[in-house]
């Protein structure tokens, strides 16, 4: 083999259909976990009698376990994985960064803000509601500033967004300091680094109807991102409508983002890592990536989110700990690599 | 936390010091000298403070039993509103700061002593370091049973632990706390535990995880005179986080309210209501709660009449 | 005039306010190659960007084929115009064959699978350049000169009938500039029209039909090669002394220069 060749890659069919099973497998297998002593068994069987076969062995207490607490969080995890998995990979195509993530445009910190004034104010109930509206104003806030700098160019966005996001921050901060009292520190902590404790049917509802209707578009942009690769000029020559797509996809991928973020706060890594985890195998074309990395994405959360209820029971960790834990060591991994190869 | 009292001690050798007779071992101690001890690790000592300024409820509500009220020259961070009780006693005091009250304005009120309900109120940022006022000739105390950094491998807190606090205390202060103690374990004493094998949950905070009372603190004591059995003991920590899941696998007969000003039963109640799963439990369903106001929910002087409080509560809810 | 091939018409374009090209009028016949020359920060980056439909003219039109070029919509436009631009980088980690793929990007719809007509062109792209044997090969770890040749098969594999380039020799060695050139030759052979921006005022006169003289944004001269630039003209616009000469091999005219005065 000559340097610098490469294997064929792996038919992107069979990789999707092994994940596929691996997804299914891992809903399965992930809804048997938790402090509950509730038998596998008894869990599948209850599973069964709300999907309409069979009668459920548990009591409605525990029948209530297994499919009002444990089954939406681990739908929830599948979709919320696998929705920032794809945004953070149509972001670094958009913005032809590799670092960059689907909170790039001060979406997470937008929504941080949002969120941590209404859990402050005691109005939980709007709380994906206020976080989704921080995040888009954020959004507008980071788009309105790269324009005002002139011509809008992904270096650009990415400035603004950074400064969007120093501002929310801050903001957050602010208001943690100022009006935070007892402990109500300790919810706004657990969402700040992302949980899915509080993920029941709606917040299921959310993340699918957020999956179909962003999912959709971006899957079908796998051509037209991979066009990007030598950047706006080219893409332009190519026949891209670059500022359209560019507009178009960020806004979906927004949407996408803070619907995520709306129900499990901000997540790390998920959208920076696997992207290029994916990309190791599959290769950089987006046609595969985006269906093969929702996949991972959905199948990793699940797990992750097992381990953060499951490692210290009866304690809970949030799960962007668990993430963050996993994902930095593999960060720094990848920096190492990339610097290795320029 | 168990902090071994060199006052009693002190005491004793200022006893013998000044004769030995019959008559003088009888005698109130004399308030003469320091008081030192060790307070959540560090060396400190006393000299009778006149200018206190008490950070949280648990140390101004201390202060005021003990009908010291006239030595607290500022309080700051108070968890609710005082005891009826104390009310008047309480009018006259200044209030520095609704939370953590900074450095200079604590120094400008020219203390002797500041006291602490939490170690974190001493901090750079607070009401300073410990270290730092000292220097300045400001003695700082914090409660014994909020101490962190002993909180690794001590045993869980007492009742005994807690009228220990009470007397340290008051021997800083150079007052007598035999009178409030004994009417304390005599109330005490007369709380009857609830019969047969009843559990309950502490529910503090918190809506998609729980934060609850757990094994080692204030919390446990309580549910321990009541006769009931804490669902998360195992947690070897005074409050930790918890998970719903095992709240509803051990289905506690009742759950126990923390009611705050930013966190109200009202609140808590809602939160257990509106979650699936939690609102089928048998404690929710059938309105099993009792109410502890958050000032009362730490260790310190409202502790056994919160006790007594809640014993009432229980016997109303006829669970035998 | 010939409306066939590329006509440009008093194309006035300015970036961020500022005109940068003024006036331009050229026109370009199928089969023929225009070199387009003028010291740096005469505008030639930017009239080819214009013609890629890149930038827009702030008067005047393009035209090719008597369409106008800004008026098209993308995809047919990028099926006629194809643009090899000067130093194309890519972060992304993609094969040489990947990297011209790419250029089938006009001819697929947004879900078809690559064709057997798709891969086809891509392979004879590859071939015309010289770089088949490359094909597996990383693009990053391809020498400049390769990478070059690439870019230019991904923009064969668009089948454009208007060739453009930028500066196409830069980064080459002697020998993969002339043969670059030889290529341009070819491929005006069999009708495309090439437009290539080039530094080398002798690579111009070897291999050009046609050349437009750009100076701080205007044309100075445009017309067939040999008789439009001459020396007085590249004395002027270069501000050195050139003195034109016989090739002693290909007979044909080369630029010698040297300081005024």
């Amino acid at each position: 083999m000559t340097i610098g060749s490469r294997h064929a890659r792996p038919a992107v069919a069979v990789l999707a259909a092994v994940l596929g099973a691996v997804l299914v497998a891992s809903v399965i297998l992930a809804v048997t976990f938790g402090p509950a002593d509730i038998s596998p068994g008894e869990v599948w069987a209850s599973v069964m009698h709300h999907l309409g076969l069979g009668a459920t062995p548990l009591s409605e207490l525990r029948d209530g376990i297994v499919w009002e607490l444990r089954m939406p969080r681990v739908l929830t995890a599948a979709a919320v994985g696998a929705g920032l998995a794809v945004s953070g990979a149509v972001m670094q195509a958009l913005t032809r960064n590799p670092l960059a993530d689907p909170y790039l445009l001060g979406l997470s910190s937008g929504a941080s803000l949002g969120a941590v004034i209404v859990l402050l104010l005691g109005a939980a109930i709007i709380l994906p509601l206020a976080a989704f509206l921080g995040a888009l104003v954020a959004l507008g806030l980071t788009l309105t500033l790269a324009s005002s700098l002139g011509r809008i160019t992904p270096s650009r966005t990415i400035l603004a967004g950074v400064a969007v996001s120093a501002l929310a921050s801050a903001l957050t901060s602010l208001v943690i300091f100022w009006w935070v009292t007892g402990d109500s520190y300790r919810e706004i902590l657990s969402w700040l680094l992302g949980s899915l404790a509080g993920a029941r049917w709606p917040a299921v509802a959310i993340t699918f109807t957020a999956i179909l209707v962003a999912g959709i578009p971006i899957l079908l942009s796998g051509r037209t991102l991979d066009a990007f690769a030598f950047g706006d000029t080219s893409a332009t020559a190519l026949g891209v409508n670059v500022q359209g797509v560019r507009w178009s996809l960020l806004a979906v991928t927004a949407l996408l983002t803070g619907a995520m973020v709306s129900v499990s706060g901000s997540i790390g890594f998920v959208g920076l890592i696997l992207p290029h985890a994916v990309r190791l195998v599959v290769g950089p074309r987006h046609r595969a990536l985006l269906p093969l990395v929702a996949l991972v994405g959905a199948i990793f959360l699940i797990w992750a989110d097992t381990a953060a209820r499951s490692l210290f029971d009866p304690r809970e960790l949030p799960v962007g700990i668990v993430t963050a834990i996993i994902g930095a060591p593999v960060f720094a991994l990848l920096l190492a690599r990339r610097r290795a190869d320029a | 936390m168990t902090t071994r009292l060199t006052v009693p001690a002190m005491v004793a050798a200022i006893v013998l010091l000044t004769g030995c007779s019959a008559a003088a071992v009888t005698a109130p101690p004399e308030p003469e000298g320091d008081s030192t001890t060790t307070n959540c690790g560090i060396e400190v000592s006393f000299s009778n403070p006149q200018r206190v300024v008490t950070v949280k409820s648990s140390t101004t509500e201390m202060l005021l039993a003990l009908g010291l009220e006239d030595r607290i020259v500022g309080t700051a961070f108070a968890d609710g509103p005082v005891p009826e009780q104390w009310a008047d006693a309480a009018a006259g005091i200044p209030v520095i700061s609704e939370k953590v009250p900074s450095e200079e304005a604590v120094l400008g009120l020219e203390p002797d002593l500041v006291y602490a309900g939490w170690e974190s109120n001493f901090s750079a940022d607070g009401a300073g370091e410990r270290s730092e006022l000292q220097s300045l000739g400001v003695d700082t105390y914090v409660s014994p049973s909020a101490c962190q950094s002993l909180s690794a491998d001590h045993p869980a807190l007492t009742a005994d632990d807690i009228f220990a606090e009470i007397s340290e205390v008051a021997s800083i202060f150079e007052t007598d706390a035999t009178l409030l103690v004994s009417e304390q374990r005599a109330a005490l004493e007369a709380v009857e535990p609830i019969s047969g094998d009843r559990t309950a949950l502490w529910f503090s905070s918190g809506s998609d995880t729980p934060f609850v009372g757990g094994g080692t603190g204030a919390p446990q004591v309580v549910l321990d005179h009541l006769g009931l059995t804490n669902i998360a003991a195992e947690l070897g920590q005074a409050w930790a986080p918890f998970n719903w899941e095992a709240v509803v696998d051990e289905n506690p007969d009742v759950i126990v309210l923390v009611d705050s000003a930013w966190n109200s039963a009202e609140k808590k109640i809602g939160v257990l209501e509106a979650n699936p799963v939690t609102a089928r439990l048998d404690a929710v369903v059938n309105h099993r709660y009792l109410v502890i106001p958050f000032p009362a929910s730490e260790a310190g002087v409202r502790t056994i009449p919160a006790i007594v409080e809640l014993s009432g509560q229980l016997r109303e809810l006829e669970l035998e | 005039m010939s409306t066939a091939g590329l006509e440009v018409d008093r194309v006035d374009v300015s970036i961020d306010g500022t005109l940068i090209v003024d006036g331009i009028i050229c026109s370009v016949p199928p089969g023929s190659v225009c070199a387009l020359i003028g010291p740096n920060g005469a505008g030639k980056s930017t009239l080819l960007r214009t013609i890629a439909a890149v930038e827009k003219p702030d008067a005047g039109s393009v035209a090719f084929d008597a369409q106008n070029l800004h008026a098209m919509a993308r995809k047919p436009r990028a099926r006629l115009v194809s643009f090899v631009e000067q130093d194309a980088a890519t972060e992304v980690t993609l094969t040489a064959r990947e990297v011209v793929a790419l250029g089938r990007t006009p001819h697929q719809s947004l879900w078809q699978e690559e064709s057997a007509d798709d891969r086809q062109v891509v392979a004879d792209a590859l071939q015309t350049v010289g770089m088949a044997g490359f094909a597996s090969r990383d693009f990053a770890s391809l020498s400049g000169g390769e990478r070059q040749r690439v870019l230019l098969a991904k923009a064969l594999a668009q089948q454009p009938r208007l060739l453009l380039l930028d500066e196409p020799t830069n980064h080459l060695d002697i020998s993969a500039g002339l043969a670059t050139l030889d290529l341009l030759g070819g491929l005006a052979a069999t009708g495309v029209s090439v437009f290539a921006a080039l530094h080398d005022l002798n690579l111009a006169l070897a291999a050009s039909d046609h050349i437009l003289v750009l100076h701080r944004g205007r044309a100075v001269a445009f017309g067939p090669t040999e008789a439009t630039l001459t020396a007085e003209l590249i004395g002027e616009v270069y501000g050195v002394r050139a003195d034109l000469l016989q090739h002693p091999a290909t007979g044909r005219p080369m630029v010698a220069f040297s300081s005024l005065g």
